[in-house]
């Protein structure tokens, strides 16, 4: 009768034991615990800067705590974490690129209807909250070096057309053939072609251009490395290329159950503009700095976005 | 930035990211912690179980085997599916590949105590759970903890692999040094402190481990 009490006193304790452990989060880690926000972001540097910045903007103006799953392939698999329940947050979202690959919508370049239709389409078929955005906006630029750009006295796009022919350009892979906004696209709306295009991967770019490999490339106008080689961004007179303005997106769920977080985050819109994320990506790719290591100095100078700045 | 040799990158690293490496490195050491903790609360009941049924050894050894074979980014993966990105899937991870360590040093543990002490036990009268808890978990001890030490040096290597399905930790800083321009440094600074845990967490179990040989056997 003892040996069969006490083996029933062992089975109860494991239970007891086990049982809060699946529940609730272990202790030291940030896992899925009530009050947890969790934060998706991509592996590019400006990605996760942002999420580390909302990362503090919460934990300075809330009791919440929070968490960042980091490392996303694709905005897709991003979209996705926050529409399975697997994040609340996500750091940066661009409307031109949910539009044609999450939406599936027809490319469009108007900025404005883009906008509007990419924040309705989230709310009603998502149930998600596009914020207004950060005040930066990612999109390809064609940039040449400064002596290169002095030479020939280079402003705007359209002043390459007479160099054009003679011209060795890099461009990402995925925009040679790209609908809408891709090479093809370029050529009938600016009216020249490049002599030689040689299409690669997109971090290579920035350093063939350094190295004179390349007379003009195409990259993202918010790359770190814009910085750090100090090259000329060259204005799209033609206004070819659509902004992608870079917002924060969260699900209408966390919303609701922590109403506090969305002046926290509203507090963090049109305060982070195109020069300012260059300068905080070049800390990071070039200066040896973590993303959370910027984030984190850059909210405490700026004061957390107190009041109006 | 270019211009400084590969070494003192790495200590103009460590001076500005010093809180981050080291909140990173708590992360990594607790979640494979954690599996492995779960993976012992699970394997050695389950070893000891085995050890006494002797006919369900080969299955049970058998599935523990068949989910070692699994690669490591493929069962974070199919784990993933079910249970989302982040820490949890990975905490799971390092528990299943921690179970074939734990279950097979526990058998194998508890076989080899020395039949001879075992008789010596029942001929005193001892019931079997007198048996269990003064003669073999005692006796095996050592051998369980070897297990443990295997399955902690697999876990940290997962946890960092862990990275990829948003779990953070010192992978977060490595395949940020393979995106970055000369991540040379950047990728030292996550991988040595990486070697680094897995080396001292060895050389402690392997103290404990030589502590608790049995010291009652028939040669001394």
């Amino acid at each position: 009768m003892r040996k069969h009490l006490r083996r029933w006193l062992a089975g109860l304790l494991l239970v007891i034991l086990i049982i809060p452990m699946s529940g609730c989060s272990l202790p030291g880690l940030a896992g899925s615990g009530d009050n947890t926000v969790r934060i998706a972001a991509q592996n590019t540097t400006e990605q996760q800067i942002m999420a580390y910045m909302i990362q503090g903007m919460i934990s300075h103006y809330t009791d919440l705590d929070s968490t960042i799953i980091n490392n996303l392939g694709s905005g897709n698999v991003s979209f996705n974490a926050l529409k399975n329940g697997n994040a609340d947050i996500s750091s940066i979202r661009f409307y031109g690129t949910d539009l044609t690959t999450v939406l599936n919508e027809k490319f469009e370049r108007d900025p404005a209807t883009v906008k509007s239709t990419v924040t309705k389409a989230f709310e009603d078929r998502y149930h998600m909250t596009y914020f207004e955005s950060y005040g930066f906006a990612d999109t390809y630029a064609w940039m040449v070096k400064q002596s290169y750009a002095k030479k020939h006295h280079l402003e705007n796009v359209s002043d390459l057309k007479k160099l054009a022919p003679t011209m060795k350009v890099g461009i990402d892979q995925i925009w040679q053939n790209r609908p809408g906004d891709g090479y093809p696209a370029f050529q009938k709306d600016y009216g020249f072609s490049f002599g030689t295009v040689y299409p690669m991967q997109l971090g290579l770019l920035y350093d063939a251009l350094a190295s004179d490999k390349m007379d003009a490339v195409l990259g993202y106008s918010t790359d770190g490395r814009v910085g750090s080689y100090n090259l000329k961004l060259l204005k799209d007179d033609k206004d070819f290329f659509p902004p992608y303005d870079g917002s924060p997106v969260a699900t209408d769920a966390i919303l609701k159950k922590h109403p506090e977080l969305k002046p926290v985050i509203n507090r963090m819109v049109g305060k982070i503009s195109l020069k300012t994320m260059q300068q905080l990506n070049y800390q990071v790719d070039d200066q040896l700095q973590e993303p959370q290591t910027v984030a984190k100095a850059y909210l405490k100078q700026h004061h957390y976005f107190e009041g109006g700045n | 930035m270019k211009d400084m040799g590969l070494f003192s990158q790495l200590i103009y690293y460590f001076t500005h990211n010093g809180m981050y490496v080291l909140n990173q490195f708590n992360l990594t050491f607790l979640v494979s912690i954690y599996g492995v903790l779960f993976g012992a609360i699970v394997g050695i009941p389950i070893g000891i179980w085995i050890s006494q049924n002797r006919k369900l050894s080969p299955i049970i050894i058998g599935i523990a085997n068949v989910i070692q074979t699994i690669p490591s980014l493929a069962m974070l993966s199919i784990l993933m599916l079910g249970l989302g990105l982040g820490q949890n899937t990975v905490i799971a991870t390092v528990f299943l590949y921690s179970l074939l360590p734990i279950i097979k040093n526990t058998y194998t543990g508890m076989l080899s105590v020395d039949p001879d002490v075992l008789d010596a036990g029942k001929g005193m009268g001892m019931t079997r759970f007198q048996v269990m808890k003064t003669i073999r978990i005692p006796l095996s001890l050592s051998v369980i903890i070897a297990g443990i030490r295997n399955a902690l040096v697999l876990g940290i290597g997962i946890t960092v692999i862990g990275s990829f399905i948003g779990s953070g930790g010192l992978g977060d800083i490595i395949v940020r040094g393979t995106n970055a321009t000369n991540g040379g440094a950047i990728i030292l600074a996550g991988a040595l402190p990486t070697a680094l845990m897995a080396i001292i967490t060895d050389l402690v179990l392997s103290f404990i481990e030589k502590r608790l040989m049995p010291k009652t056997s028939s040669e001394n």
